[in-house]
């Protein structure tokens, strides 16, 4: 993505001058609220403690994926692959516990996570094809292997309820849990370590980023097995939930993340985006579906309310930058 | 019917200004059907502006053109283009992806109710392209060639749309001399076929080989204008620069240079430079001077690894060095700045302070944790040694800095993070004046101070001769010459240069 961006990078830059990470928090949160209070107004099960569990329990695996995937796009990469991937994990886990052990199952699928990472990030950087192509492959290669590797079945996965369903702490579901570490984890990588910052200078300018010593390639391709390593947790998590799992799972999975991550102020250009804007992105999409689902709208429409969503609040990062740009 | 004498462009007392600055003088300058007329000056003497005025770009404030008799007020672009006027510039704009044929009939498709005629296309590319005598297949596409021949497709787009006036903007700047001598050839066919040319140049021998009189622009006012064959090398030098050389002086301090840092033998890079020599002293500024093409900037980005697959031996202290990327090179304290500050420089969308502190990152981070309150004192420390003039806010982007002050904030990147050997292309290419001098001053006062060694490309003679201990000149990929001290001068520097 970033190496094609370049030189429209370039020139947009200048004109983008103003602090804009804080007020664009301040707007999705209000954002939030305001969602929040009209559907406690429409529902009267919705301002819930249960529901609130049922929301972050919805979001957690798009979620986990979608921490990874802010990293990503903030070093201006995509990564297309993970629904497919984590699918795939979850017919690894599946068909190797079928045969041996529930452990070694976990085990295989965490190989087959850093596995997939390891190739996406080589494929991108060693061979530089551009993210997007390159997961738009990765994507169809592991979906079509989800069928050959399951045999087209939905595999049955007993005595795997403690990642899905069981709540260990707080009336929580395990998935909750590993999703807000993940956060955590994510926040602190991106603030205070050399990796996660390298990858906003990176987002911002590749070509400079390599003249002052920074790995880029190193970095990204790390990226990428985080990326790998949370598909694997996610269909995990997918096939404890349902004790099975079913070749077409986590379909179209990767849009709600790009969604999210989005949505939470990450720039498509590289560069620019937080931790925290993706967990309020993530809350916004999760208590929207929540809240039509207690409305009883339609499941196709909320496909329709989220990619609305999506659209308008691209559009509206792009009127602000022009704001800006003509009050310079 | 255009007489025989007539004029292809007749300009007179033409005055421009930019922001109240008055940038042309009442210039005069005309154009004979068949005719090549050189245009020398330094930069910002003026040639640019006056061919912009003649393509039609800008509108002078005073003055009279006429073109094959018409007299215009006021030419604008669509005006020239009628009067058969085509700049050549020196970025290409043709199309590389599309054919040699198709970028000759780019834009006149001959076709008819939308349906183009291959027919015509090719047959409008091999008329243009055997006027200019040149052999080139119509089939192959743009990207493919090299870089003189695509030059010759677009004066053959230029000719076949009944170009009557070239404008040449530094043609052989990046051509070999095999290159440079088919395009002599070709603007020798152009000759033939009645087309005036204005071909602007920095190559004092070119002049005498192929124009017909010399036009010398200094400070926005014509300072000669002679016969090509006759004017000397001396007479051109002298009129470019006029008296005000003088006025440029050489650093007052002269520190005894310590040990050699880097020492560079018989380098070579393929289809850059070759047989390259010079070394780098302890707390000297040595320059590398040569015309855009020359080769400086490719030895450089050598230095900083940046072409592995260059040949020949370069000593870092004493000891073999081979820079096979940058890391090896900032890993052995080399610090590093591009010529294109917002392509290759800064990140700017990022904080002012994050800027400065990257390659600093390995001595502030702990076991790869890292917070921002180091990179963030280096910025205030260094806003006051560099005078940065800004708010001290060390997170404001570094975009909202002006050119000169963020070029600060890349050089003092190199300071912070204790380089011993600084590669600098171009430091002050797109800085004000005042940038400028702080930007000199700090170079030879850390060059003293902190004994390090510094090496900068530069085609300004009047920037090698304000901060150089050493100037290596070099044209067209080969080392010319070597000067020290008081003999860098203007006319050392342009005579052995061009």
């Amino acid at each position: 993505m970033t190496t094609v961006n370049d030189t429209t990078k370039v020139a947009d830059v200048t004109l983008k001058r103003a602090g804009r990470s804080v007020p664009e928090l301040a707007a999705l949160l209000i954002f939030l609220v305001a969602l929040i209070i009209f559907f406690s107004f429409a529902s009267e099960y919705f301002l819930d403690i249960e529901n609130g569990i049922n929301i972050l329990t919805a979001l957690s695996v798009a979620g986990i994926l979608a921490i990874p995937g802010t990293m990503l796009l903030i070093a201006g990469q995509v990564d297309l692959s993970i629904g497919s991937a984590a699918a795939f994990a979850g017919t690894i886990v599946g068909v190797v516990s079928a045969k041996s052990s529930l452990q070694l199952g976990i085990g295989a699928t965490i190989l087959v996570g850093v596995v997939v990472g390891l190739v996406n990030g080589y494929l991108i950087t060693k061979i530089q094809v551009n993210s997007l192509i390159t997961t738009l492959g990765t994507l169809a290669i592991l979906r079509g292997l989800c069928y050959i590797v399951g045999g087209g079945q939905t595999i049955m996965v007993s005595d795997f309820s403690f990642l899905g369903l069981d709540r260990p702490f707080l009336n929580l579901p395990t998935s909750v849990i590993i999703f807000v570490i993940i956060c955590g984890a994510g926040g602190f990588i991106m603030k205070c370590t050399t990796f996660g910052r390298s990858l906003y200078v990176i987002g911002a300018n590749p070509a400079a980023s390599r003249l002052v010593g920074i790995r880029n390639s190193r970095v990204i391709v790390i990226a990428f097995v985080l990326s790998g390593l949370a598909t694997a947790v996610a269909g995990l998590i997918l096939t404890s939930q349902l004790s099975a799992a079913a070749p077409m799972a986590a379909t179209g999975l990767e849009l709600s993340v790009i969604t999210a991550v989005v949505l939470g102020g990450a720039s498509l250009n590289g560069g620019r985006g937080t931790i925290s804007g993706t967990i309020i992105g993530l809350l916004i999409i999760g208590v929207l579906n929540n809240g039509l689902v207690l409305l009883n709208v339609n499941t196709f429409w909320q496909d329709v309310a989220r990619g609305t969503l999506l659209i308008i609040a691209v559009s509206f990062d792009q009127f602000r930058e022009r704001w800006a740009a003509n009050r310079k | 019917m255009p007489d025989k004498d007539m004029k292809l462009i007749s300009a007179s007392g033409i005055h421009k200004s930019f922001g109240g600055v008055e940038v042309l003088h009442g210039v005069d300058l005309s154009l004979a059907p068949g005719e090549v007329l050189a245009l020398l000056g330094e930069n910002g003497a003026g040639k640019s502006t006056l061919v912009k005025i003649i393509a039609g770009d800008y509108i002078p404030e005073q003055g009279r053109i006429t073109c094959s008799g018409v007299e215009y007020s006021s030419l604008d672009p669509i005006k020239a283009r009628e009067a058969g006027i085509r700049m050549i510039f020196q970025e290409l704009s043709d199309a590389p992806t599309l054919t040699v044929a198709e970028n000759i009939s780019m834009g006149l498709w001959g076709a008819t109710r939308g349906i183009v005629s291959w027919k015509k296309i090719n047959e409008r590319a091999e008329k243009a392209l055997s006027m200019l005598g040149v052999d080139i297949d119509i089939n192959k596409k743009v990207g493919k060639l090299r870089i003189g021949e695509r030059q010759i497709v677009e004066i053959a787009r230029a000719l076949s749309d009944n170009a009557r006036v070239l404008i040449l903007d530094e043609p052989t700047a990046a051509l070999s001399s095999a290159e440079s001598e088919r395009l002599f050839s070709v603007i020798e066919s152009l000759r033939s076929q009645k087309v005036g040319m204005i071909y602007i140049t920095h190559r004092l021998d070119e002049v005498a080989r192929i124009a017909d009189r010399v036009n010398v622009l200094r400070d926005g006012s014509v300072a000669l204008l002679a016969d090509a064959k006759k004017a000397t090398r001396g007479e051109l030098v002298s009129a470019m620069i006029g008296r005000d050389a003088s006025d440029v002086s050489h650093p007052t301090d002269r520190p005894k240079p310590g040990g050699k840092i880097l020492s560079a033998h018989n380098i070579e890079l393929d289809r850059a430079f070759s047989g390259i020599d010079f070394d780098v002293h302890e707390g000297e500024v040595v320059a590398l001077y040569g015309k855009v093409g020359s080769g400086t900037a490719e030895v450089a980005e050598t230095i900083f690894g940046l072409h592995p697959e260059h040949r020949g031996e370069i000593k870092l202290n004493g000891k073999i060095f081979s820079p096979k990327d940058p890391n090896t090179a900032i890993d052995n304290s080399i610090g590093f700045l591009p010529a294109d500050r917002q392509r290759l420089g800064a990140f700017m969308i990022r904080p002012v302070a994050e800027n400065l502190g990257v390659p600093s990152w390995p001595r502030y981070s702990n076991h790869g944790l890292i917070t921002v309150a180091p990179e963030e004192k280096a910025y205030i420390n260094w806003t006051d040694r560099l005078k940065i003039r800004s708010r001290k806010d060390p997170k404001q982007k570094i975009a909202t800095l002006s050119g000169g002050n963020q070029q600060k904030v890349l050089l003092a990147r190199w300071f912070e993070g204790s380089s011993k050997l600084l590669v600098l292309i171009e430091p002050t290419r797109g800085v004000d004046v005042g940038a400028r001098r702080d930007i000199y001053e700090t170079l030879r006062r850390s060059a003293k101070e902190q004994n390090i060694g510094i090496l900068i490309t530069t085609s300004d003679h009047e920037e090698v001769i304000q901060v150089a201990d050493r100037a290596v000149v070099m044209s067209k990929g080969h080392k010319v010459a070597e000067f020290k001290g008081s003999t860098i001068t203007t006319e050392s520097l342009i005579t052995t240069a061009s």
